[in-house]
């Protein structure tokens, strides 16, 4: 983990884009100030001797993640769309994003 | 109709005494959650049309009242569950008017038992909070005292429980989501082990740590539930095959004598002077009975808040890439390409801990950091369960409080995230070691709030889980309910 954990306001802004969020100036401010007091806090986990790349089982031992490999097919394809803010036909709509030459 | 009596038990009574049809219960709770809903905010979504829908078709089909074991038995359901033709908002706008394509595996279990679906319970947005203040659209308030949170952040569901609006509800619990609330709002509420639910059609926030869970006024009622909604799920790969047992039916005969309870001292610190009287009360009772104390060590556990609020913010931020202003909720005005309906749509339609949260777990993801916190927070966080699995070497089940607070006033944390991360501290590490454990109420505070004990079992041994924490119930006998809830 880095040594500072100030953020400055272009590394917020660089986070946020990271994680295709709009911020306005105020919501960078309080991420400046809430974001650090939370990378503050967890760099305590540094002084944790941990076995590298130790990790917990998260699937039950008795789970087998392997099944047969069946597509089933979603018959409510409307009921899909319809909670699409636009659509059309059957499809959902964006601005274009392929300029016309 | 004395719905502040209304256990499941109670209610298959009734309908095998017809003392009311299913149309009639459903339309008394329907009237109070009218009446009620303004006061609590517990639910976000209330169709009168679809619940009488529902209770009209279970009238026609009274005679299955000894078949199913939740006949008409109202339940709420946490807005982060799909069910058919409900709304879905998880408590954010970026849903809002999201209707739920299908329905979740563990509410459809619930429908196969007959139980009657009352409505959708508010809740932090998407999940993140432990006080369901982050709701988008109001704050869920404590039955108790209205001036006071419910916890979260399935704070609806333990509010329309303690408030006798439903008999039961389901929540889910990533960090203590539903042990948390249950605690505050004086109700039961079990966090079960890992995989032993479906999480296929629950809103994903961390998908390491999501599991449903039931509340419920007893922990009968509690097992009752659990045994409908457990189980295998073909549309989740980390649900488990093992056998459901018969929750409820074990619960008989349930006895302290000679179980070792594990008490961790160290975990005590920083815990309210009245929260840890109730707790060491509890405890006393409980070697009455012939229970046994065992002094148990989890040094790890204290880095609990830190793992945690490294993975889930980690798991959010991908699971939550899926909020694109494209296939489903709000999209943003004004936008003119592709860019700007993802920024925009999400810049507006999320809430700030929201965005705080996911901004956290692109930092720590982001090219460079992934093993010094990601990888980090695992390898700590296999430490945290080890700790336990050794501690269950010589005790059988661990007990701690719930919460290291009763019920806060709306505002108190707000401000400070880590303030409000430490509501969470004793539940924290058993969701990190994927353990099953449930509150059970344990007295009330000098202020009338009530404080709620913390049962923690071996993973997939609810069955033994819950037989304690019943006995426990047992000895401390009644507990009230707040007032108010006299209809």
């Amino acid at each position: 983990m880095s040594e500072s954990v100030k953020l400055d306001r272009d590394e917020v802004l660089k986070i946020a884009r990271l994680a295709r969020l709009e911020l306005d100036d105020a919501e960078v401010a309080l991420f400046q100030d809430r974001l650090g007091r939370v990378l503050e806090y967890v760099r305590e986990l540094n002084q944790v001797k941990t076995e590298k790349g130790a990790s917990v089982k998260h699937v039950p031992r008795d789970a087998v993640s392997i099944r047969e490999d069946r597509a089933i097919e979603f018959v409510d394809r409307e009921a899909l769309l319809s909670n699409a803010p636009a659509q059309i036909e059957d499809h959902f709509l964006v601005p274009t994003v392929i300029e016309q030459s | 109709m004395q719905l502040r009596e209304f256990t499941i038990e109670r209610v298959l009574a009734g309908y095998r005494k017809q003392e009311f049809s299913p149309v009639e219960l459903a339309t008394a709770y329907l009237d109070v959650i009218e009446k009620q809903n303004e006061r609590l905010g517990a639910f976000l979504q209330v169709d009168r049309d679809l619940v009488l829908a529902q209770a009209t078709a279970l009238d026609a089909r009274k005679q299955e009242v000894n078949k199913l074991p939740l006949f008409g038995v109202p339940i709420a359901i946490k807005d982060n569950f799909l069910v058919k033709d409900w709304q879905a908002t998880a408590a954010s706008k970026i849903l809002k008017g999201y209707k739920s394509p299908y329905t979740a595996t563990c509410v459809e279990k619930l429908e196969s038992a007959g139980a009657l679906i009352i409505g959708k319970t508010n809740l932090d947005e998407f999940a993140m909070g432990s006080s369901t203040e982050n709701s988008a659209y109001f704050p869920a308030k404590n039955p108790w005292d209205t001036s006071r949170v419910t916890g979260g952040s399935s704070g609806g569901s333990a509010s329309a429980v303690a408030a006798a609006l439903a008999v039961g509800s389901l929540g889910s619990d990533t960090g203590g989501s539903i042990r948390q609330p249950a605690s505050l709002c004086g109700i039961v509420g079990l966090k079960p082990t890992y995989g032993r639910i479906s999480r296929y059609g629950i809103i994903a926030f961390a998908s390491s740590l999501d599991q449903v869970g039931p509340f419920g006024r007893s922990v009968q009622d509690v097992a009752s539930l659990l045994e409908v909604i457990s189980g295998y799920d073909r549309n989740d790969a980390t649900s488990s095959r093992a056998i459901v047992p018969h929750y409820s039916d074990h619960l008989k005969g349930a006895s302290l004598k000679n179980v070792r309870i594990g008490i961790a001292k160290d975990w005590l610190e920083g815990i309210d002077d009245e929260v840890r009287k109730s707790f060491d009360e509890a405890v006393k009772l409980m070697v009455k009975e012939g229970a046994k104390v065992v002094e148990i060590s989890l040094p790890h556990s204290r880095y609990a808040l830190s793992t945690y609020y490294i993975i889930a913010p980690c798991e959010a931020s991908s699971n939550l890439a899926r909020y694109d202003g494209i296939h489903s909720g709000f999209r943003a005005d004004g936008v003119t390409d592709l860019d700007s309906v993802y920024f925009k749509s999400r810049g507006k339609g999320f809430g700030a801990e929201v965005k705080l949260r996911i901004m956290l777990g692109t930092y720590a993801l982001s090219a460079g950091y992934y093993d010094a916190f990601y990888g980090k927070a695992n390898e700590v966080r296999k430490l945290i369960q080890q700790d336990f699995l050794t501690a269950y070497e010589s005790c059988d089940c661990i007990v701690m409080p719930t919460s290291p607070s009763t019920a806060f006033k709306f505002g108190e944390k707000s401000a400070d995230p880590i303030k409000m991360y430490t509501s969470d501290i004793c539940t924290l590490p058993v969701s990190l070691a994927g353990l099953p454990a449930l509150s059970v109420p344990s007295g009330l505070d000098s202020q009338g709030l009530p404080i709620g004990l913390q049962f923690i079992g071996k993973h997939f041994e609810e069955s033994h889980l819950l037989k304690v924490a019943h006995k426990y119930e047992q000895i401390r006998g009644e507990f009230p309910l707040p007032s108010g809830v006299d209809y």
